[in-house]
């Protein structure tokens, strides 16, 4: 599962997904663990804002309500993605994509999840 | 100009965050409460410290769903650089054009160079009806982590259908 609202909108025709996953089954981690917390914290930090405009949308992938299976970061540049902290969890690929849209960053600073939705997404 | 005293509704500002990006407060909101904090600007000492005091509290609201929210006049590259030096994780609204500041009545006459705002405090509940005001003119007018705590629990316990869950 991705953030739904990322596949919601207007598609952002030729963005860049950079893709922190594998396609392994077993390639998970819990929501819960310390290391997926201070990525999204980073995310918060500095990543959201080292992407500026060049950001399209980013969602973390939810497996179920409680485990991890990485992030999706859709930008139009690639210069950064080097930087991206989901790396952290996953290794990076890179795919041409016509999917996702527009979707506003989280404001922060909640970075716990809305009833098991894939952050940043959910809402109460 | 709005009455900008609990029971009214704030307005729903609409200002550029510290990345440029166009932003609403409501959805900003996004269903939770808020901290909205308007501040002089990154040369106040007062904010300076004040600003400290709101990092301490945002590793608690990462886990609150509550949200902070610190308005200035600073341009968004410059809140942008104040963040990142602050350790910040929350949002910054940017009114560089004065776009608000008269419209809300929040001015800070007394800074003839920098045409400020005010450094006051709302805790708004997710529609942006105003729970509670501190005017912190004075550094000890401004809450405390733990005023705004007690008022985020006030709020939440209001709107939370499961906050005590038979």
């Amino acid at each position: 599962m991705v953030d739904r609202l990322c596949l919601e909108g207007e598609p952002a025709r030729g963005a860049l997904a950079h893709v922190c996953a594998l396609p392994d089954e077993d390639a998970t981690v819990p929501f819960d663990d310390p290391v997926v917390q201070g990525v999204r914290q980073d995310a918060m930090a500095w990543w959201i804002p080292l992407l500026g405009s060049s950001l399209v949308c980013l969602t973390t992938l939810a497996v179920d309500e409680s485990r991890c299976a990485g992030a999706i970061t859709v930008v139009t540049d690639d210069r950064h993605l080097g930087d991206d902290p989901f790396l952290r969890l996953f290794g990076g690929t890179v795919v041409k994509t016509d999917l996702f849209s527009h979707v506003a960053p989280p404001p922060g600073p909640v970075l716990e999840r809305y009833r098991g939705a894939p952050w940043p997404g959910g809402s109460f | 100009m709005p009455e900008l005293a609990p029971g009214s509704a704030f307005p729903d500002l609409d200002l550029p965050d510290h990345t440029e990006r166009p932003r609403l407060l409501s959805e900003v909101a996004g269903g939770d409460p808020v901290v909205l904090s308007f501040s002089r600007g990154w040369w106040c000492p007062k904010e300076q410290r004040y600003m400290g005091r709101l990092v301490e509290l945002q590793a608690e609201l990462e886990v609150a769903y509550a949200r902070l929210v610190v308005v200035s006049v600073d341009p968004p590259e410059v809140q942008a650089a104040f963040r990142a030096g602050l350790g910040a994780r929350f949002l910054f609204l940017s009114d560089h054009e004065r776009h608000w500041l008269d419209r809300l009545g929040l001015l800070e006459e007394a800074d003839t160079v920098h045409h400020p705002y005010l450094p006051v405090v709302f805790c708004l509940f997710p529609d942006l009806t105003i729970h509670s005001r501190y005017d912190g003119n004075w550094f000890l007018g401004r809450p405390t982590t733990s005023e705004l705590v007690a008022d985020l629990r006030a709020i939440s316990h209001g709107i939370r259908d499961d906050w005590a869950p038979a």
